[in-house]
């Protein structure tokens, strides 16, 4: 798994610093390298992109750009682009259509667990009905159970600093709690 | 969207599956383009709007009139007769979303909106649509508590709109058409609009949302002609400080390290450009004294307060301009340096209240989250009295901890946005309350850029029983005159008529019409979907028509539906 992240962020560096990108079709075609050509990542720790709500998208790289956001991959990535391609690049794929990752329904006690969580804390007044995300607000249905775990971990160690309201959410949830959240919305 | 006149057409509709397409999204995907139609509609002058109290025909503004009410002067449903109302039509909308809007009704047409900032135009006798105008939404939109719109309001021949991505747009009242459009703020900063606008005297008076992510909030008016911004009034002043108050207005210590807070103002400066002070709701307009009456919301970040020194005015205040000028007048705090969100968010309402001399004055009064309702002096905003609490306060004001802390109530209230409503002949105001007991949490994190900064969570302790109620309040002596029990917390909005009743829905689907002087349910329809939106009412041919949204609460996350319901006697 390692080594086919580095693979691809070492091959997406070349693409970045070598490509004069113009159209949208050539701006987002260094995407497809992680994010994957068929909107299914490449690796199970990056997130889906394709189907995402485009103000969201265009947030991240905005704050990537930024180094609100920390990735060693994305960050020279973002950096290459200005606001409006960044609004372009997060219209473009917010219009593709979301892909079925495959991922297992969560167990009714898992799903129950998670729904008690989720309400406790109020996820669904943001990602609103069936957590389908709008605006700035990511869509969480369906999105890789390991980017969403690893996300989740991160804003419980502010690791992930670019929405410290989640890091305070995702504080006052238990461990436990939030372990059948992923289960769940991957599922969904 | 479909027009069906009978329930059993109705429950054959929804069987045959709103939630068509690949993805259960929020909307109905059906036809989500704007479609220009023709309301024969009459223009609304000024005059009529001063009347609005008056009107049995139309139902004028989002809270009935500009003193907001909610008092419906037509008695033609009553309380012997109620028991027969059934449903009139039933409108369904393109957006499967929380409803909050409040119709209005001019001359015949009715005006609704839903989430995401559609307006509808219907025919308020049959439902028929006339026109829909589908706001096209930016991509960045940062609200709070969901996609929420609240209503609009016609002046002339305009309707008047404030969209979640923060514009203000005038459209055309009989086809639907943009007339203008105006940028409210940055939605990027966290700047969005859920409120219905207020327009009197040709200013279209809009406040702004975004105290989940650092604004500075305001309250503006705007030209309605033009759309010209002809005034900014800012929530938060450059000195934000106040009086350093340790209790609030019904005298309970709030625990403030004041000697803490000084040192951090001393080495930080004022904190009022990042200190929220959103508008959730209509002000109030006294038409005698040319002055306008409105809450103001929370501090940013909502739950830790050690990087906002000071009162945080005019957060949790009730506030009065001068219309013409926007100019302050008065102010009262009710909790200084807020750090549990119980802030000041359901609408003003202007009545006359006996001062503490028994002596009848003009009062403006405000239902908190707090669960009381406060009475104040028109004239200075002073507070003459509040009520006997309408749920159950345990532990206030315990503060925040990383654990978190057990109080009561929770930080949706008490009393919500939800409009309340008064009868004068009475002295009663009919609120409905939220009972849900959460532990307030609290975290530190610097200024996010426009990010949702809460500073901490509040909870909802799932082990705890959660309630809600509809409480009758004498406003003269703050006693509670009768209290109706329901089983799940209430948000959305109440009536009352000249026929002695009161309207209120629940998150349930139930519908209930009360008898206004004893709480004595009358009459009750299931909706299918969270009843969370305040009901109007209206006459046309001479019938009199109840009329509510039935679309579920995003914040409560109540059952969504896209129904407008109408109501009426054979």
């Amino acid at each position: 798994m390692i080594s086919r992240l580095a693979i691809c962020s070492v091959a997406l560096l070349l693409i970045a610093t070598q490509v004069r990108a113009e159209t949208i079709e050539e701006k987002v075609e260094i995407c497809a390298g992680c994010h994957g050509a068929d909107g299914k990542p490449i690796d199970k720790t990056i997130p889906t992109i394709w189907g995402q709500q485009a103000g969201y998208l265009y947030i991240q790289l905005r704050d990537f750009k930024r180094g609100d956001r920390k990735s060693d991959i994305m960050q020279p990535i973002a950096s290459q682009f200005e606001r409006d391609d960044m609004l372009a690049i997060g219209e473009y794929f917010s219009q593709k259509p979301w892909p079925d990752l495959g991922q297992p329904r969560a167990p009714k006690d898992v799903a129950a667990k998670a729904v008690s969580a989720s309400g406790s804390v109020g996820c669904p007044a943001c990602h609103l009905d069936h957590f389908q995300g709008d605006g700035t607000v990511p869509r969480l249905a369906g999105m890789g159970r390991d980017y969403l775990a690893r996300t989740i971990a991160d804003f419980r160690t502010r690791a992930r600093g670019n929405n410290p309201g989640m890091s305070d959410l995702m504080l006052a949830t238990s461990p436990d709690d939030l372990a059948a959240l992923v289960d769940y919305l991957a599922g969904l | 969207m479909k027009n069906v006149k009978a329930l059993a057409a109705f429950a054959a509709a929804v069987g045959v599956g709103l939630l068509s397409g690949a993805a259960v999204g929020q909307e109905v995907k059906q036809d989500q383009k704007s479609q220009i139609g023709n309301a024969n509609v009459a223009p609304v002058t000024q005059d009529q709007l001063n009347a609005a109290d008056k009107n049995t025909r139309d139902f004028l503004l989002t809270n009935g009139n500009y003193a907001q009410t909610r008092f419906y002067p037509g008695k033609q449903i009553g309380r012997d007769n109620v028991k027969n109302l059934h449903v009139a039509w039933i409108f369904q909308t393109d957006v499967k979303e929380s409803l909050e809007t409040s119709p209005i009704v001019v001359d015949g047409v009715m005006y609704v909106t839903t989430s995401f900032s559609h307006v509808y135009a219907l025919d308020a006798k049959t439902g028929q649509q006339l026109w829909h105008y589908a706001h096209k939404m930016g991509p960045i939109t940062t609200y709070c508590c969901g996609p929420n719109n609240r209503g609009v309001q016609v002046l002339d021949d305009r309707v008047y709109l404030a969209t979640l991505d923060s514009k203000l747009l005038a459209l055309n009242s009989k086809t639907g058409e943009v007339v203008w459009t105006t940028n409210i703020a940055d939605p990027e900063l966290g700047y969005s609009e859920t409120m219905a606008p207020t327009v009197v005297k040709d200013k279209v008076l809009i406040g702004t949302n975004g105290g989940e992510y650092g604004i500075r909030g305001f309250v503006r008016a705007y030209d309605a002609k033009t759309g010209k911004q002809l005034w900014n009034f800012n929530t938060i002043p450059d000195n934000s400080v106040g009086v350093w108050a340790t209790k609030d207005a019904t005298g309970r210590d709030m625990h403030r390290n004041i000697q803490a807070e000084k040192d951090t103002l001393a080495k930080i400066g004022d904190p009022f450009a990042k200190l929220g002070g959103g508008v959730w709701q209509n002000p109030s307009v006294d038409l005698a004294t040319n002055r306008i009456y409105f809450v103001v919301g929370n501090p940013s970040p909502d739950l830790d307060g050690s990087n906002r020194p000071g009162d945080n005015l005019y957060t949790n205040s009730l506030v009065s301009l001068d219309l013409d000028t926007g100019k302050y007048v008065c102010h009262s705090q009710y909790i200084a340096h807020d750090v549990w969100d119980l802030d000041a968010v359901s609408p003003t309402v202007l009545v006359n209240v006996k001062d503490k001399d028994g002596k009848t004055i003009p009062g403006v009064i405000h239902a908190g989250k707090t669960g009381h309702i406060y009475v104040h002096d028109r004239k200075d905003c002073s507070l003459i009295r509040f009520s006997e609490a309408m749920v159950p306060q345990e532990n206030m004001w315990v503060l925040p901890t990383k654990e978190g802390a057990r109080m009561l109530p929770g930080a949706n209230g008490g009393v919500e946005w939800s409009p309340i409503a008064t009868d004068p002949g009475q002295e009663l105001a009919y609120a409905i309350n939220l009972h849900q007991p959460m532990t307030y949490h609290v975290e530190s994190s610097a200024y996010p850029n426009g990010k949702l900064w809460l500073g901490g969570a509040f909870k909802v302790i799932p082990s705890e029983k959660q309630s809600g109620n509809i409480t009758a309040v004498n406003y003269n002596t703050g006693k509670i005159k009768w209290q109706v029990k329901t089983p799940e917390p209430m948000i959305g909005g109440i009536l009352a008529t000249a026929g002695g009743l009161v309207f209120s829905g629940e998150g349930n689907g139930k519908f209930a019409a009360y008898n206004s002087s004893n709480g004595k349910e009358l009459w009750n329809f299931h909706a299918g979907a969270g009843v969370n939106a305040p009901p109007s009412s209206y006459m046309i041919g001479g019938k009199q028509y109840v009329v509510v949204g039935a679309g579920g609460n995003t914040q409560l996350d109540f059952k969504r539906g896209n129904n407008i319901i109408a109501f009426t006697l054979d």
